[in-house]
């Protein structure tokens, strides 16, 4: 099956005042497949939205190619089968909810009052459809975002930061939103600082930093090859202090000795040591690491992320954290 | 086509929002409603000067109403990324800007509709029913005011789809006062063959690139009895010719413009 998405040694320029080439987007290679919902992750200013106005024709690359549904991005054709929930969107605010709805459908040359209504019966704003935008919630309006995005059918979802800014249940309205698109089989491309929801919803993500992809692949596979948690109870600091090593961060909760290893480690030595010690093994889980951890790793070498990791609780910090819980 | 009609259409529905247009629209139907009592001259003159003032009014007026309508058409929908939910739709810019000026067109008609309604009311008024074919004949001049601020209108959105609204407000402006006071003189010149030829070419390039907008002011051979137009028909429609040309010549320049704008 062909890509929703494909981009090919992908560059975007732009001139500096003082006449110094900047690439925003940086060589980039992405591969959506169709049906899926896909994550694209990046610091402030790694170049997403850049990146998606390229793929909508808003504007163009300096060089090498870009495909949306087998077409050249921009073409109108293609344009037929997708839709774009932009960033903090703003409608015209004399209008009311259907007649946003209406206004967008005829861009389309859709003339269906009909499907208008029943569009915003399915993002809850049934009651509110002659209400005028000015006096909807951002929450609403977002959701006028989503139920002008389903218009056209698509086959194909934009979705620039779609929970920014939302409260909780909206939060979760939207998310819930996005996962009824994956079962009507439409592609949903999704940039957001959410990685909680990214990693949630989506089947596979692409990390770009300063415009390259660092990372790229399924959730499954990224997030693979992470850590195993011990726990033990009945054992002593002794036996603690000697399963310290480098890695293998060791804390106690209450009496229960919690061993966070790699799980390409020894583990069986440590179960039988605790074996050995008359303790109890009480559990052994594998845990794969967190988007955010990825998300970090991968951007690291980026000084502003960096920066932000110091405000973060280390491994080393998290024992003690947890002794004080 | 849906997609021109519907983008011309939330365009006029935002300008006759916009209370700046509306303030600018209530300071020209004031002036126009209390015209009558400004003139302390006789009958005749009152009759004569009074038409010009309110036609004056009436094309100030619509001139800063045109220009502050256009300029921000394109910058606001940038802003305000609007354009981005309308441009990942199945329009091509080209339609979006035709709509835009469309829209605006529009919404310059309704405005001006008013001013001469207002201006019909006051002449109604004050002649107590009598000289009414006079009238009739008085409409002519706002409505050649209307081609005339349309290719305003088609100037600014030319310009506003690379420079931004205040800039575009001094240019439009600008050769809309080169076009109205400064271009006979420079079509004069360049009939004036005892003139230097690099100031009869520079005059002859300007006068071509800068439409004339001087033209669309019929007001004198309207109000001046002596003034005899041979055939009308052929004049109104050559002058309505030349407003569609230039005002697709700037169209057309602004969406090659436009075509290629990072937005």
């Amino acid at each position: 099956m062909s890509l929703a998405i494909e981009t090919r040694n992908l560059f975007k320029t732009y001139k500096s005042r003082g006449g110094q080439s900047i690439n925003v987007v940086h060589d980039l290679n992405l591969q959506v497949e169709r049906g899926e919902i896909f994550g694209f992750l990046g610091p402030n200013g790694a170049g997403k939205t850049t990146t998606i106005k390229i793929l909508l024709g808003i504007i163009y690359q300096t060089t090498g190619e870009a495909f949306v549904l087998d077409k050249e991005a921009g073409d109108i054709e293609a344009h037929r089968k997708l839709s774009y929930l932009p960033e903090k969107p703003y409608y015209y605010e004399h209008m009311t909810g259907l007649e946003i709805m209406e206004f967008y459908a005829s861009l389309f040359g859709i003339k269906d009052r009909a499907l208008c209504e029943r569009l915003l019966e399915r993002v809850n704003l049934a009651n509110d459809k002659n209400r005028a935008i000015s006096q909807y919630s951002k929450g609403m309006q977002q959701r006028v975002g989503l139920a002008q995005s389903l218009l056209n059918e698509p086959e194909l979802i934009f979705l620039d930061e779609p929970t920014g800014g939302l409260d909780p249940i909206a939060h979760i309205e939207v998310r819930d939103l996005i996962l009824q698109f994956r079962e009507e089989g439409k592609t949903v491309f999704i940039s957001s600082h959410e990685l909680s929801d990214v990693e949630r919803i989506c089947d596979r993500v692409a990390i770009i930093n300063k415009g390259e992809v660092v990372q790229q692949g399924s959730l499954d596979q990224l997030l693979a090859g992470g850590r195993l948690e011990v726990t033990a109870s009945g054992v002593d600091q002794g036996f603690a202090d000697a399963l310290k090593k480098d890695d293998y961060v060791v804390s106690f909760s209450g009496d229960r000795l919690i061993l966070d290893m790699p799980d390409d480690g020894d583990v069986n030595s440590v179960l039988e040591g605790v074996l050995a010690k008359k303790g109890t093994v009480v559990s052994v889980v594998p845990r794969r690491k967190r988007l955010e951890d990825l998300f970090l790793e991968s951007v690291a070498s980026d000084n502003v992320a960096k920066g932000r990791r110091l405000f973060k609780m280390t491994d080393k910090d998290a024992p003690q954290a947890e002794e004080k819980a | 086509m849906n997609a021109i009609v519907s983008i011309a259409k939330t365009t006029v529905g935002e300008a006759i929002r916009r209370r700046v247009l509306l303030v600018i629209l209530l300071i020209g139907v004031l002036f126009l409603v209390v015209a009558p009592g400004l003139s302390v001259l006789t009958a005749r003159q009152s009759y004569t000067v009074l038409t010009s003032f309110t036609l004056g009014v009436i094309q100030l007026t619509s001139a800063v109403i045109a220009i502050v309508l256009t300029v921000y058409l394109i910058p606001n929908e940038i802003e305000r990324r609007t354009i981005y939910t309308i441009l990942s739709k199945p329009v091509q810019r080209w339609q979006f800007l035709v709509g835009k000026f469309l829209g605006a067109v529009a919404a310059l008609a309704l405005m001006m509709t008013l001013m001469t309604v207002t201006m019909g009311l006051v002449f109604m008024i004050m002649r107590q029913g009598s000289g009414m074919e006079a009238l009739g004949g008085l409409f002519r001049v706002p409505l050649m005011f209307f081609v005339q601020m349309s290719l305003l209108a088609a100037v600014a959105v030319f310009f506003s789809t690379f420079v931004s609204p205040i800039v575009n407000f001094f240019l439009s402006g600008g050769v809309y006062l080169v076009g109205t006071f400064f271009n006979p003189l420079f079509d004069t010149f360049s009939k004036n063959e005892n003139l230097p030829a690099i100031v009869k070419g520079s005059a002859t390039i300007i006068h071509m690139i800068v439409p004339n907008f001087a033209n669309f002011n019929v007001q004198n051979q309207v109000i001046n009895p002596g003034a005899v137009i041979t055939n009308e028909a052929t004049y109104y429609l050559q002058l309505v010719a030349y407003a569609v040309f230039y005002v697709l010549v700037f169209l057309i320049g602004g969406i090659l413009v436009f075509d290629r704008r990072e937005v």
